[in-house]
């Protein structure tokens, strides 16, 4: 480490003195004996993943030159291997974490080839979803037992990859999928309390939100118009959570809820600036008489519940002003929703919803003199008017005045922040 | 007891439920095959994969329709039980669709409602749950090949050899003129060499 190596000269020019130097060389020390075994934590785990998933691909060949009983005989040999794998760990190395990854992932892996195998062997019926929740099912209490967060992960993109199996509109739901999703947060808990900064949660924190937002689609029965609140009011909790203490101290690139949260809620605004949503919405709803009893109405209702939960007490504690501005957007999305089901202005509130938005946005860039914040806030207006490029009436003369003005706008802000920049400087 | 043996005792309990599972699975489908009616089903293969089982031939059944009387009460993925006869041709034929378990003294399979035309003739067609055939990984292309080719000749007939016991099924084999697809794609293979 170069800090290391110019120690010495620091020490010799008296910018630090010995005990300092001393200091600095005990911190290094601790920083790096914790490093290794990091290391090996993810080599255990890749490596377990990969014989995994070679065992599976191998015994998908589905060989035809050995007996039943012998591709039976393989099919439960890495399952007892992987079991006996995880005892040894659980009664000798319980406290090495490498030892409990790659074990518990080995197993996941083992439990899945045998039961992959042995529906192979005897052709049972089932699609890949039947078999994936079997699979999940077996393998949840090893993320406790063990316990291990590598398997919480494989068990968590399992999971999601599950419920993308699902018939949409049949009568096959995604109950399970949420029973089994609410079957990881106590460990999720766990991880938040013990190790709030490791790259597991990490992991964690991007793996659940996506989850959720992939699932939710899965909800949509007859009037999936309704998912689109859910999903405003989904994006909203994750833009609230991702500006609690806890992630808003972390670096922006970890803060997945926030970042989940803000991509999805204005990508949901666009769809709906164009008219073409809202020009049936309300004769499909108002002439349902079952809304009230379907499933997309509960999720709306819940999540909204929770979102605006969240919302209250964060008001509670902070003036609105200091509110970063897409925290609240659900909550106009609703009012504007229900706009839309009586009168055909919705589309147009939308759009000016994303106006105050890129407004607001480049303000909070003028205030703060942030090139970055300043140019998402003319992106945002920007992308807004080339929407309505391709789906409004208006004359090619008034569309081509509105992109020079927004045009002269990106250089004349950009110009306007660089030179109070300098100012201040001076 | 302490809590390292508490882990230790439901570590158990877990792998032998894992043990369980496919064993079960064996087994279920052991005693189909002892115990259960043989059925031959007139098919339809085509050669997808599963990433995870390898590669397989899905099985489309030419008798899956019957004539319901009412179009509303059947919703698409319900589960029905199909109750079965064999025809003059030696063939499964369908005898009757129910929402209720019939009888033990016949015949029948749990499946799932596909859809219900709309154009007034309900017919309502099945989805048998015996709907894959696994292979090995260089046989299921070539089967699927046979299978297109015989196609053109309706002498040829292809069905799955099904064993059904209190409506569960298991498919025993797949045949193309009363012999073994997996025997079939063998010689062929053999003749190419």
């Amino acid at each position: 480490m170069r800090i290391l190596k110019d120690i010495p000269e620091l020490v010799k020019a008296d910018v630090i003195t010995p005990e300092t130097a001393d200091k600095i060389r005990n911190y290094y020390q601790s920083k790096g004996s914790a490093s290794p075994n990091q290391l090996y934590i993810v080599f255990a785990i890749i490596g377990s993943i990969l014989v995994g998933l070679g065992i599976i691909l191998m015994m998908a060949h589905n060989w035809d030159e050995l007996s039943r009983i012998t591709k039976t005989f393989f099919a439960f040999l890495p399952l007892l291997l992987g079991q006996i794998l995880c005892g040894y760990t659980l009664i000798k190395k319980q406290a090495s974490t490498t030892w409990r990854e790659s074990g518990s992932v080995f197993l996941f892996f083992a439990v899945g080839a045998s039961i992959a195998l042995v529906g192979q062997i005897y052709h049972i019926p089932g699609g890949t979803g039947t078999f994936l929740l079997t699979w999940m099912l077996l393998c949840l209490p090893l993320v406790y037992l063990m316990p291990s967060s590598g398997t919480s992960l494989l068990y968590l993109a399992c999971l999601t990859y599950y419920v993308t199996h699902l018939d949409f509109g049949s009568s096959s739901n995604s109950y399970w999928y949420w029973l089994l999703l609410f079957g990881i947060l106590p460990h999720y808990y766990q991880l938040y309390r013990k190790k709030p900064t490791s790259n597991f949660m990490i992991f964690h924190n991007w793996l659940i939100p996506l989850s959720i937002a992939i699932a939710l689609v899965t909800v949509a029965k007859e009037t999936e118009e309704l998912l689109f609140i859910a999903y405003c009011s989904l994006f909203g909790f994750f833009i609230l959570v991702g500006n609690l203490d806890f992630f808003a101290q972390q670096k922006l690139k970890n803060n997945s809820y926030k970042l989940i949260g803000t991509l999805g809620t204005m990508l949901l605004l666009f769809v709906l600036s164009f008219n073409g949503f809202w020009q049936n919405v309300s004769e499909e709803l108002l002439s349902n008489n079952q809304i009230f009893t379907a499933p997309e109405w509960y999720a709306a209702v819940l999540i909204t519940l929770f979102a605006g939960g969240l919302l209250f007490f964060r008001r509670r504690s902070k003036a609105l002003i200091t509110l970063p501005q897409l925290e609240p957007v659900f909550t106009f999305f609703i009012i504007i929703f229900i706009i839309g089901l009586f009168a055909p202005i919705a589309a147009g509130l939308v759009n000016l919803l994303i106006l105050v938005i890129g407004i607001l946005t480049m303000r909070e860039g003028a205030a703060k003199s942030h090139l970055g914040v300043l140019n998402l806030g003319l992106l945002i207006i920007t992308t807004l008017i080339l929407c309505r490029f391709f789906d409004t009436d208006l004359s090619f003369v008034i569309r081509g005045l509105l992109f020079v003005l927004v045009g002269a706008g990106f250089f004349g802000a950009n110009y306007w922040l660089l030179k109070k920049r300098k100012t201040n400087e001076q | 007891m302490s809590s390292k043996k508490f882990i230790i005792a439901t570590f158990i309990l877990v792998a032998l439920v894992q043990l369980y599972v496919p064993a079960k699975m064996i087994l279920d489908q052991k005693k189909i095959l002892k115990i259960g009616t043989e059925f031959k089903f007139k098919t339809a293969p085509v050669d997808p994969h599963d990433p995870f089982r390898g590669k397989y031939i899905t099985l489309n059944y030419a008798e899956n329709e019957i004539k319901v009387p009412e179009k509303e009460n059947w919703i698409t993925g319900e589960p029905v039980y199909v109750s079965l006869a064999i025809g003059k041709d030696g063939f499964a034929k369908i005898k009757s669709v129910a929402k209720e378990k019939p009888g033990n003294n016949v015949p029948f399979v749990k499946a799932k409602v596909r859809y219900v035309t709309d154009n007034g003739s309900n017919q309502l067609t099945i989805d048998y749950p015996f709907d894959r055939f696994y292979l090995e990984e260089s046989k299921a292309y070539d089967a699927e090949l046979i299978y297109q080719q015989l196609q053109q000749d309706t002498t040829q007939i292809t069905y799955a050899l099904v064993s059904i016991n209190n409506g569960n099924a298991v498919i025993k084999d797949v045949l193309i003129r009363d012999k073994s697809i997996r025997e079939v794609v063998k010689a062929n293979q053999e003749k190419k060499k």
